[in-house]
């Protein structure tokens, strides 16, 4: 019988292909909304998980400063492909107008604590933070006090003035250290050389430019430049990260954003020593730590040191022993394991992801009231017709049951296709938002969870949308059903 | 036979009640061709709702076969409609999105019964009518003696014991009239009970009973010989 019922039900709906559209739309849409966001939602999320396992639990980041896991975030959000700060170099001549060189600078998540801070600085059309110099760990000796600790190595970032004759402006200088290039050369993402080659030796004032920066400054390889008035010579052009083929590519070896880098240290490193991260590399200027610390005084924003613990070692007791280590150091800085930070951001991400959903959900709300407000119409217009099934014997339970099976086929049509519309939005979504997410490449999931739990909400939507209309359709009295124009 | 015991219907037209029918009583035998005839409120369809289930009375009983009527709930006489009654009307009253063959199918579709079965029994009942080569259009593209045919067929469809006709002649010429006139009465045959509600005398001569309503009274009730 109620295949019976089902088989009217899809007549109506035929019968009234354009009102039924429209109401199909509305569901559609928010259907859409819901599937979209909730694929991106939980792609982002695996991604984000997938990038804190490619670069292993068995870390233990020591931040800088403050109360640990906001700055250790920070700092983790600086190394993720795709996030953190952002420096742009340019002219600061009085040519305001070059849009091809704006001299802006975000100091974004690697800020450190407020009470280390300098007072920031403005110059004309430039902003930039200027900060103490913080005390770095001896990365040596650390690893002398922690015995857990097997690998250790420093990741600085600065802010430094920097001149190349026709061009100054204030640019990210980031200072890998030896040891944090040979530590951690495989779990952090990486760039790959263009031009010229990497870092030959510690003892030159050497400097490897990002795509952007050698283009906007027209740096070559040998030019000499000035950062905080110390002259370093331009050694390596590195390869743009700029959404570009390249980059994809590289994201379908597994490494989600950034280049590999293919050049050694002539100290034995790896010939395929990547860096994931350091982040916008593009903008930024590369100098070697170890020459960092000689030549460039000042304007120091934070220093990362980045250790890994031996297998089977309690992160938690490792973390009280760099505490310890830090004090006994004289040295500041919040140890915090890679796991604080991946549930951290796993719950920001959560509730991001749940803020989202619940505004589409309000989209798949209104959809629902505009199918009852469709239902009602119908059961306003076909109120003769409801007074014909009457006549011929129609039960109040079964004239129910096809308003009910009406307006569920109408949601679970406008289900079906908001789940096919919604996954390819979140497709092309992928690829828009990936990058300005910070997460690179990531593919949405649209498991069989999503894609039952949405037919079943639409069907139930559209069932309960439609449950007042039809109860009301159901108490027709059949003479007055009858009687109606 | 269907008897109506004392029956009064009062409607409730906001703040006036209308008194539809007042203590009706009557008989009617299967197997008669029976008219009720009447001026515009005298109550004759609120007396072919009641017989038909459509409706419960005020006050009185409607009992067919032993089986009283006024105490059936909504599901009883939903039940009821669909095996014993088969409605024809002025309207047509067929759902315009369904041909004719699915208007026809409707009432056995809602028993539950399968689609080829129900298929096979409109087919036979439009056959039945003569509308065996209009089975796929819908109302739109019938006539209106055609429709009424269709309305027809789907009254006879579950072989009801009675086929109720509210002014069944209405809105039709006075040949098409005649021949649906023709297609009623002969149903007697198959010893149903055949009651048509109707203002035209012409349709009240031909009736075995006839009764005339005024004012929700009966006025007359007269049965006669028929000539077949």
């Amino acid at each position: 019988m109620k295949l019976n019922l089902f088989k009217l039900a899809l007549k109506n709906i035929q019968s009234r292909r354009t009102r039924s559209w429209l109401t199909i739309l509305g569901v559609l849409v928010g259907v859409t909304a819901v599937v979209a966001l909730l694929s991106i939602g939980t792609g982002v999320q695996e991604a984000v998980l997938q990038q804190f396992e490619d670069i292993g639990y068995d870390i233990i980041l020591i931040a800088p400063m403050g109360s640990g896991s906001g700055q250790a975030r920070a700092a983790m959000t600086g190394m993720m492909p795709g996030g953190g700060m952002q420096g742009r170099l340019g002219t600061q001549a009085s040519d305001d107008s070059d849009a091809s060189a704006p001299v802006t600078f975000n100091p974004g998540a690697l800020q450190s604590s407020s009470d280390e801070e300098e007072q920031p600085s403005t110059d004309k059309g430039t902003q930039h933070t200027t900060r103490a110099v913080q005390t770095a760990l001896d990365t040596e000796l650390l690893l002398e006090q922690v015995p857990q600790l097997i690998e250790a190595g420093t990741l600085g970032t600065q802010i430094q003035p920097v001149d190349t004759g026709s061009t100054s402006g204030f640019l990210r200088v980031s200072t890998p250290s030896l040891d944090f290039l040979n530590a951690f050369s495989s779990v952090l993402g990486g760039f790959e050389i263009s031009e010229g080659s990497f870092f030959s030796n510690t003892t030159q004032n050497q400097v490897v430019v990002g795509a952007r920066s050698a283009e906007q400054l027209e740096l070559e390889i040998g030019d000499s430049i000035s950062i905080n008035s110390v002259p370093f010579t331009v050694i390596g052009v590195l390869a743009s990260t700029d959404g570009d083929a390249e980059a994809e590519e590289t994201a379908d070896d597994g490494v989600l954003s950034g280049q590999g880098l293919a050049q050694n240290l002539g100290t034995g490193m790896s010939t395929d020593l990547v860096l994931r991260g350091l982040t916008n590399t593009d903008d930024a200027l590369f100098v070697l730590n170890e020459r960092a610390s000689e030549a460039l005084v000042g304007r120091t924003m934070m220093s990362v040191t980045i250790t890994r613990v031996e297998s089977g070692a309690s992160i938690t007791e490792t973390k009280d022993a760099i505490n310890v280590a830090i004090g006994q150091q004289d040295a500041t800085g919040t140890p915090i394991s890679i796991q604080e930070v991946a549930d951290e951001i796993q719950g920001t991400l959560s509730l991001i992801e749940t803020v989202l959903a619940s505004i589409a959900a309000v989209a798949l709300v209104v959809g629902g009231v505009g199918l009852m407000n469709t239902m009602y119409t119908a059961v306003l217009e076909r109120t003769r017709e409801i007074g014909i099934l009457k006549s011929v014997g129609a039960r109040d339970g079964q004239v129910m049951t096809l308003f009910l099976i009406d307006s569920g086929l109408m949601g679970l049509i406008g289900g079906m296709l908001g789940l096919l519309l919604g996954s390819v939005l979140s497709m092309l979504g992928t690829r828009l938002l990936g990058p300005s997410l910070g997460v690179g490449s990531f593919t949405p999931i649209i498991d069989a969870w999503l894609v039952g739990g949405v037919l079943v909400f639409s069907f139930l939507l559209g069932a309960c949308s439609g449950v007042w209309p039809a109860w009301r359709a159901s108490r027709l009295n059949p003479v007055e059903a009858l009687a109606a124009e | 036979m269907l008897v109506l015991q004392d029956v009064s219907k009062t409607y409730q037209m906001g703040e006036t009640q209308v008194h539809a029918l007042r203590g009706v009583s009557l008989e009617l035998a299967p197997a008669q061709f029976s008219v009720i005839m009447g001026h515009s409120g005298s109550g004759k369809s609120t007396l072919m709702h009641l017989a038909g289930c459509l409706d419960v009375p005020t006050a009185g009983q409607v009992t067919y076969g032993g089986l009283n009527l006024s105490e059936l709930n909504a599901r009883a006489r939903a039940d009821f409609r669909a095996t014993e009654v088969g409605f024809v009307f002025q309207k047509y009253n067929l759902v315009a999105n369904l041909t004719a063959l699915e208007n026809v199918a409707l009432p056995i579709l809602l028993q539950g019964k399968s689609s080829k079965e129900s298929r096979a029994l409109a087919m036979q009942s439009l056959e039945l009518v003569d509308l065996g080569d209009r089975v796929s259009h819908r109302p739109s593209k019938l006539s209106g003696g055609e429709q009424q045919r269709v309305a027809i067929a789907r009254a006879l469809v579950n072989g009801p014991a009675m086929i109720l006709a509210d002014e069944p002649t209405g809105n039709l010429d006075s040949a098409t009239g005649d021949r649906i006139l023709t297609l009623l009465r002969d149903f007697r045959q198959d010893d149903k009970l055949v009651l048509v509600v109707t203002h035209n005398p012409e349709i009240g001569e031909l009736a075995d009973t006839l009764v005339s309503l005024r004012d929700g009274l009966i006025e007359s009730h007269t049965t006669q010989e028929v000539a077949a």
